[in-house]
């Protein structure tokens, strides 16, 4: 009968058990000795995601990044050639920082110290008196951060020798290709600090298990009578990597008239794009700490970077191909980007809650259930990487 | 007195003022700037404006629209942002608020 929902079976534990059922150790969520080895083993080796292409258009377009992980500022810069590279943003002179505004687009970056001057690649041009000096300019270019580009998203990594990031994601890679971000031109952006661990907040988003009591009402077709808790089809598992894809109620009450224009609008866009619909209901979880859902009318990235064990920083995007064109595009993308933060803001509190308790060392684990497989399987991730760092550096 | 917005949308004249904004930022916060009885009365008359008023809007290209179509379409962009206050969060606005100000809209495409 047209309308009736299909019943719904949450995936099954018996699919899972290769993941076991322990408790998870508590102290990893808040103690800074297990940060400064996440730091070190994951954050240090991993390919982290820091923008999109769309950001540097131009030769000599840049964005800075502040990394607090690494303790650095990273210039990302589209060179003459139109090859992207990473720099630290610091004169090899002395130290310097060479550029505090965020974004823009320059020929050379010039320290404003004693003025060594570095082209797009990065080597120095020029040096006042640099006959005075005892070093070659050869021997003075700024040092190199690595950095690869997959489906528009720029990556950098800290590792001297890192592996190919297209090798890194795995077979996520050619899927990441196919969708919106890569051939995105426009975002929306929002950001939030949180007074919480990166794991803790990124957890929250990665389990369904909070949405009936944490989105009542932004939560909308995300939950039904048949799958109360929202609880998702289907779990994938890519290495480090995972995915999810979401249910939801075919049965929910038709949203407000605000958000039937905006899906009208946007469902037209994604339709023009040629945009398909066979990742629009999964979330890819890139390890360490970002996200991407694959839906053609609201494509968001979720990256979220941790600044010390117990503060991290959220940003989210909301990815568009083309500006802006007519009025009901503009008013479909700032609808979606405010229906979007609305869920976001709702989680931040109750994760910085979380934090509180897990902080005052009154708990020796934490508990996830079938569900919170994913949460489980991030921890596994990072507590194999820590141990595969403390083996490396025992040799 | 001067006409702020096209001929058909006088209903939104008195809302131009403070309910217009200019940044994607801009009109997050307007949600939340003003009694719920104002922000009631805005959504009230917009609701039966906006679909005919994107569709007169629309046949134009963005680029080419006047000071009081733009001056429409700023308020139909904080439109968005008040139905969701309205539509969707009613009596949980008030609390929802505090929790939606930690997150600082950055970035639009298009704030003209």
């Amino acid at each position: 009968m047209a309308g009736q929902a299909t019943a719904f079976s949450p995936v099954s534990q018996s699919h899972l058990d290769w993941l076991g059922t322990d408790p998870i150790p508590a102290e990893p969520y808040y103690d800074p000795a297990f940060y400064e080895l996440e730091r070190q083993a994951v954050f240090l080796k991993s390919w982290i995601e820091v923008g999109h292409v769309c950001e540097l258009p131009d030769s000599g377009s840049f964005i800075r990044r502040e990394i607090e992980f690494a303790k650095a500022s990273i210039l990302i810069v589209r060179g003459k050639d139109g090859t992207i590279r990473a720099f630290h943003n610091v004169c090899t002179h002395r130290g310097t920082q060479l550029v505090e505004a965020e974004a823009g687009r320059q020929s050379t970056f010039s320290c404003p110290y004693h003025m060594w001057t570095f082209g797009t690649d990065g080597g120095l041009i020029s040096a006042p008196d640099f006959g005075q000096f005892h070093v070659a300019k050869e021997d003075c270019s700024l040092p190199k951060v690595a950095v690869e580009v997959c489906a528009g998203l720029i990556f950098i990594n800290f590792a001297d020798r890192p592996p190919p990031l297209r090798e890194w994601l795995g077979d996520l890679a050619d899927r990441l290709d196919t969708l919106l971000v890569a051939r995105a031109t426009a975002f929306h952006e929002y950001v939030y600090e949180i007074d919480a661990n990166w794991k803790l907040t990124y957890d929250n988003f990665q389990e369904n298990y909070h949405l009936r009591f944490i989105h009542p009402r932004s939560g909308g077709a995300g939950t039904g009578p048949e799958n109360p808790f929202g609880y998702p089809v289907r779990y994938g598992f890519h290495g480090q990597h995972r995915t999810q894809t979401i249910w939801s109620n075919a049965s929910a009450p038709p949203p407000p008239p605000a958000a039937m224009l905006a899906y009208a609008a946007a469902g037209r866009a994604a339709a023009v794009n040629g945009l398909g619909v066979n990742d629009a209901k999964d979330y890819i979880a890139l390890f360490p700490n970002f996200f991407l859902f694959g839906s053609p009318v609201q494509h968001f990235s979720h990256v979220i970077m941790p600044i010390d064990a117990t503060r991290s920083r959220g940003v989210i995007r909301i990815y568009w191909i083309g500006e802006d064109t007519s009025a009901s595009e503009s008013f479909a993308r700032e609808f979606l980007m405010a229906t979007a933060r609305d869920i976001h803001a709702e989680d931040r509190a109750v994760i910085e809650a979380g934090q509180k308790g897990l902080s005052s060392g009154a708990l020796k684990n934490i508990h996830f259930q079938t569900q919170e497989v994913l949460c489980r399987h991030l921890y596994q991730q990072v507590a194999a990487a820590v141990e595969r760092h403390q083996a490396e550096n025992a040799r | 007195m001067t006409a702020n917005l096209p001929a058909g949308f006088e209903a939104l004249e008195p809302f131009v003022a403070n309910w217009a904004g200019r940044t994607a930022a801009d009109r997050a916060a307007l949600r939340g700037a003003y009694p719920p009885a104002e922000r009631a009365a805005f959504h009230a008359a917009c609701a039966p404006l906006i679909e005919r008023g994107l569709r007169q809007l629309d046949a134009k290209p963005l680029r080419d629209l006047d000071e009081g179509e733009r001056r429409l379409l700023d308020l139909f962009l904080t439109y968005a942002h008040v139905s969701l206050a309205i539509d969707v969060q009613a009596s949980d606005e008030d609390r929802h608020r505090p929790l939606r100000e930690a997150m600082r809209v950055t970035r639009a495409p298009v704030d003209f």
